[in-house]
């Protein structure tokens, strides 16, 4: 059977944790990054924003490496001149960017005790918010799949595949985490069940607004919250005029910004602390010095 | 330890040195460093080979195993077992040709499917007792499957070593109730409550024989299957019946239903969902379609990984509508090609993977771009790939929604695509659900 290895949806804070990995000795068995939830790593799908892509080989030779941040960490890529599709892409790309990457997990290993692991790209490209909003939820269902499992198997007293698979759970995974259980002991479920409800808060608008301010709406002055509100009521507004005059799709000048905002009653202070806001956010870039962008 | 356990691990050592040591030497060495130097058995084994100039490598690594109790990612496993079947396959490997065999293998726990790498190294024979020694094995639907790789090797052995259960115990379980998704292939003594959604009378012939056979769609709820009545129950479209006693065949990973003169079909006086109802195609996930090989009209969602080779703009022979390169066919030589469009996506939802074949009529649907377009544009580029580019762009890394019939062989799972679109699912709303769900649980 010569079948394709699924493509994993895992978090780069799941993924970089990673410390164990299963070397397939055969000329067509695979290898398998083994995750902290036991997932078993040959292929992965990730979406994220490029934020960094550099090229450390030669023109000739060339060596892209890039960093993909996704809600809880940062993936690092790398392609060379047996990647030549994926280098070609890369090579294109303008960071920041929504970035999609189905590619191969990797592993490096300094010394004995520790291992880094990377993402050798098979394709790439660039998409849009909404692919990358899509990925973070299938990520947070597939962690939660995986935590469960690995709650189970805590629970056993004498756990096994088939009694895992008896409970519902795919085959796959309850190898993965038989195979991880010795290594990680199942640590930090925790912290993995945090990360997941930080991840679908992410993707929540009413969360996204608070992030940033300290205490919890409902204890904060009534009049902040309708500032709060204001304020992103006015930011859409900006989107909106950049939107409009991001004619070319090379950024909208900033002189041009200042006068279309006084006519919607928007100052230039409170426009330049809209525009940071909206910077921090990832919203909008500096594509060049004096024109903003959206993302 | 027992001289008598120890034999095995003497000839195989004797194995690996091929000869270069007798075997008496072998157990004075084995004795030394098992009694004298007490380090474990597997230690002792490397030693000796390596002592004199054997490659340790060559030793079994894995332990054997009845094939009942084989996991899904076995590295190395010894595997003594009955040749069921045998089935030769050539195919194709970095452009090379290559003869490999695919079949069952069979001991007292189980059978289990095989690949064979190599059919020159491994002549394996119908019936023959032989003792796999480093095997692999690697995960398909949910079940493990043995390759015989590079490092494998394969001994005859006497015929009587290997006694496969009497009858066939496993090919017919009695199944009873069961759902119109769970059916898979084998099944047997099956139970099924469906409404009919159409049939036909054909004449078919069975080994020679000249016989009248019933066929169509039925459905529940969770899905259709096409049936084989082999026997005149006088079905009729829209009937809604309970068929006791049906088997299960697969038709290219497709389970199909049949049942004769020894089943039963009944007709319960039930509220069952109506056949506009059960006409839609139902969602399946792809995992699901894996654990039973196939299925008629489901809905799969899935994110496009791949846009396969060989999508977009193609041209194929008008007589034989193989595909062709430069107008040259095959088997016809030069011909006037005629173009044609399709899309071969790999569609995979984190846990399973499936290829989705879309045809002219569906790649022209879901790219907005018609034929005549299609061929404007590889003119204009003065290069057919510009297609294969637009449909990359279009669809990888895209949340897809496709329809269709799902059938497999060695290489996965295949979708012929009937319907197909970019779905746009709602994130915000499933992710509240789900906090609500997670915060309430905590």
């Amino acid at each position: 059977m010569i079948t394709r290895e699924v493509a994993w949806r895992v978090f780069a804070a799941e993924f970089n944790s990673s410390s164990m990995e299963i070397k397939g000795e055969e000329e067509r068995a695979p290898s398998y990054i083994i995750t902290p939830l036991g997932a078993m790593v040959n292929r992965l799908f990730v979406v994220g924003v490029m934020t960094d892509i550099e090229n450390t080989g030669t023109t000739e030779e060339p060596l892209w490496r890039g960093r993909i941040s996704d809600p809880t960490g940062t993936f690092y890529i790398s392609a060379g001149q047996y990647q030549p599709e994926a280098a070609m892409a890369m090579s294109k790309i303008k960071p920041p960017a929504f970035i999609a990457v189905v590619g191969k997990g990797r592993t490096y290993s300094p010394e004995e005790g520790t291992m880094y692991v990377s993402i050798r790209p098979e394709r790439i490209a660039v998409v849009d918010e909404k692919i990358r909003d899509h990925w973070v939820l299938e990520t947070c269902k597939s962690t939660l799949e995986r935590i469960s499992a690995v709650e189970d198997v805590l629970e056993m007293e004498s756990p096994s595949v088939e009694e895992l698979v008896k409970l519902g759970h795919r085959r796959m995974l309850a190898e993965g985490v038989m195979k991880g259980l010795p290594h990680y002991q199942g640590m930090e479920l925790e912290r993995y069940r945090t990360m997941v409800v930080d991840c679908l808060k992410y993707l929540i608008p009413e969360y996204r607004i608070e992030a940033g301010v300290p205490e919890k709406v409902a204890e904060a002055p009534e009049e902040i919250e309708d500032d709060d509100k204001e304020d992103v009521d006015n930011e859409e507004k900006i989107l909106g005029i950049i939107d409009k005059l991001d004619k070319k799709g090379k950024g909208a000048p900033w002189d041009d910004i200042v006068e279309e905002a006084n006519k919607s009653g928007i100052n230039k202070g409170e426009l330049e602390e809209l525009t940071n806001s909206l910077l921090d956010k990832g919203l909008i870039y500096e594509p060049v010095l004096g024109k903003m962008k959206r993302i | 330890m027992e001289r008598e356990e120890l034999a095995p691990h003497v000839s195989e050592i004797a194995r690996v040195l091929k000869g270069k040591i007798e075997e008496s030497e072998i157990w004075k060495e084995l004795d030394t460093y098992l009694n004298h130097y007490r380090v474990s058995l597997e230690t002792a084994k490397r030693g000796i080979v390596k002592k004199f100039g054997g490659d340790p490598g060559a030793l079994t690594k894995g332990v054997r195993k009845p094939i009942q109790q084989l996991a899904l990612n076995e590295q190395s496993v010894d595997i003594l077992a009955k040749v069921v079947t045998v089935n030769p396959k050539d195919i194709e490997v970095e452009g090379k040709s290559k003869s490999i065999l695919y079949g069952i293998l069979g001991d007292e726990s189980g059978t289990i499917p095989y690949t064979a790498w190599d059919a020159d190294r491994f002549p394996l024979q119908k019936g023959e007792v032989v003792l796999i020694r480093n095997a692999y094995t690697k995960e398909w639907g949910g079940q493990p499957q043995v390759n015989l790789g590079s490092r494998a090797s394969v001994e005859p052995q006497p015929a009587d070593s290997v006694k496969l259960p009497e009858g066939a115990p496993r090919a017919f379980p009695d199944i009873g109730e069961v759902k119109i998704s769970q059916l898979r292939e084998n099944m047997g003594g099956v139970t099924v409550t469906a409404r009919v959604l159409g049939i036909e009378k054909r004449e078919v012939e069975v080994s020679g024989e000249k016989r009248i056979v019933f066929s169509g769609a039925m459905a529940d709820e969770t899905g259709k299957v096409q049936f084989s009545a082999w026997y005149d129950f006088d079905l009729k479209r829209n009937d809604l019946v309970t068929v006791r006693g049906a088997y299960v065949k697969s038709w290219r990973g497709i389970p199909q239903l049949n049942f004769g003169e020894r089943s039963q079909v009944m007709r319960p006086g039930i509220k069952f969902p109506s056949s506009s109802e059960l006409a839609e195609a139902k969602a399946r996930s792809i995992g699901d379609m894996e654990k039973v090989g196939g299925g008629v009209d489901v809905l799969v969602r899935g994110t496009v990984v791949e846009v396969r080779k060989g999508s977009g703009l193609i041209f194929r022979c008008p007589e034989c509508n193989r595909v062709v390169q430069k107008n040259a066919c095959r088997i016809h030589g030069n011909v006037q090609a005629l173009p044609d469009l399709r899309i071969k996506a790999v569609v995979d939802d984190g846990f399973a993977t499936m290829t989705a074949v879309m045809n002219r009529r569906m790649t022209e649907s879901i790219m907005g771009t018609t034929l005549d377009d299609s061929l404007r544009l590889a003119k204009e580029a003065m290069n057919p790939d510009v297609i294969l580019e637009r449909i990359d762009e279009r669809l990888f890394a895209q949340p897809i929604e496709v329809t269709g019939n799902v059938t497999s062989d060695e290489y996965g799972l295949m979708m012929i695509v009937s319907d197909a679109k970019i779905s746009t699912p709602e994130v915000r709303g499933e992710a509240t659900t789900l906090l609500t769900r997670l915060e309430g649980s905590s």
